[in-house]
């Protein structure tokens, strides 16, 4: 909608291309170009200032640990250089950790160690146990993987897990192919609240 | 801005010509409508270029202020081309403050104590508790995606290299993704 005082806008820019300007994806001639288009348009500023929002609104749920996240080694590097106080944790097939997570501490970086090479997809399935009493079993699937490094980094909601008494979370990664499942490793993670 | 404020009528142009007529008398009440228009395309071109938000209202104080002064003196040769004016002041004004020869501290000392008069709109901030939600409801694919995307701004050939993916494959996932994080959170068309 047009607002009093703002010209029409001409040629209104897809949401796309402005996702590309914002993450310095487009050639010169197109950037300048659409750079033009912003400053003369108020109605295509507001969906850039939208789209800026979210961006860093997603940035500022990982930092406040909002959400989980199954993520790459450079996307823990980015973390790491921007501040955020990690605690990681390394965990085989079979193996099991007591895990923790301090107030002052912005996330948890779990390192899931497997036999990964050849799979193409990597499903992750994990079920918690409070108390003894189980809760639903959970499927993660087709999550990111690095079958060079054998690892898939899991990161859980650091301010949910905070909130979380004594618990054991137990997690399988399975390989899913044209066969139907493959187990790859079962890991548990004994968290005692800080 | 309401409908029946005295700039409704005016567009960005007309608002610039209107200041620059006043010249010695400075006609405040435009000045701010026009800097009240302005500073959120100069925010995002800082956003854009320089990363760091301290940086990006920096420039929009120092822009905005220099663009007022030289249309009050009749230093815009084209008021009604205001829009690139000030996108051209604010290219010039990034490349000095990428090279280093204009410090925050010589910008401060510059613009810094003028500008009581002028309040920028402020940035558009999402309900967090909310944008968690939908976050949470994106599949695990597209929710890293998105992540890797936005928490160090990488393109998608980037973003590809690190998980396993190609940047075409990135950009269908991540346009689906953010499709239905604005829908959930009610967005702009």
């Amino acid at each position: 909608m047009t607002q009093a005082g703002e010209t029409r806008c001409a040629a209104l820019v897809e949401f796309e291309k402005l996702l590309a300007w914002w993450l310095g994806e487009l050639p010169n001639a197109a950037e300048a170009s659409l750079e033009e288009h912003l400053f003369a348009c108020a109605h295509c500023t507001r969906r850039m200032e939208e789209l800026v929002g979210l961006a860093q609104g997603v940035r500022a749920a990982v930092r406040g640990g909002k959400v989980s996240l199954v993520v790459s080694a450079p996307f823990v590097e980015a973390m790491k250089q921007s501040g955020m106080r990690l605690r990681e944790y390394r965990v085989g097939p079979g193996g099991s950790v007591n895990c923790t997570i301090r107030a002052d501490e912005d996330a948890v970086i779990s390192h899931i160690g497997g036999s990964l090479g050849g799979v193409t997809r990597v499903d992750v399935v994990q079920r918690v146990s409070v108390g003894g009493v189980d809760e639903p079993e959970l499927r993660l699937e087709d999550v990111p993987f690095d079958p060079a490094s054998g690892e898939v980094l899991f990161i859980p909601g650091a301010a949910a897990l905070k909130a979380m008494p004594a618990h054991t979370m137990r997690m399988r990664l399975v390989a899913v192919g044209e066969l139907g499942d493959a187990p790859l490793g079962e890991y548990t993670f004994v968290h005692t609240p800080q | 801005m309401p409908q029946d404020s005295p700039f409704a009528a005016l567009d960005d142009g007309a608002l610039a010509r209107r200041v620059a007529a006043a010249g010695g008398s400075p006609d405040s009440a435009a000045e701010t409508e026009l800097y009240r228009r302005l500073a959120p395309r100069v925010r995002l071109y800082g956003l854009r270029h320089l990363r760091d938000r301290h940086a990006a209202a920096d420039l929009v104080q120092q822009v905005l202020l220099m663009t007022l002064e030289r249309l009050r003196a009749g230093g815009v040769r084209e008021p009604e081309r205001i829009a690139s004016f000030v996108l051209g002041a604010c290219r010039m004004t990034v490349l000095e403050m990428r090279r280093g020869t204009r410090r925050r501290e010589a910008l401060m000392e510059a613009w810094g104590d003028r500008t009581e008069a002028y309040e920028a709109p402020e940035p558009l901030v999402l309900d967090p508790d909310r944008l968690a939600g939908c976050l949470e409801a994106l599949s695990e694919r597209e929710r890293s995606v998105v992540a890797a995307s936005f928490f160090a701004d990488k393109q998608a050939d980037q973003v590809g290299a690190e998980l396993g993916l190609k940047g075409g494959n990135v950009r269908v996932i991540r346009h689906r993704a953010l499709a239905r994080l604005r829908e959930c959170m009610g967005g702009t068309p």
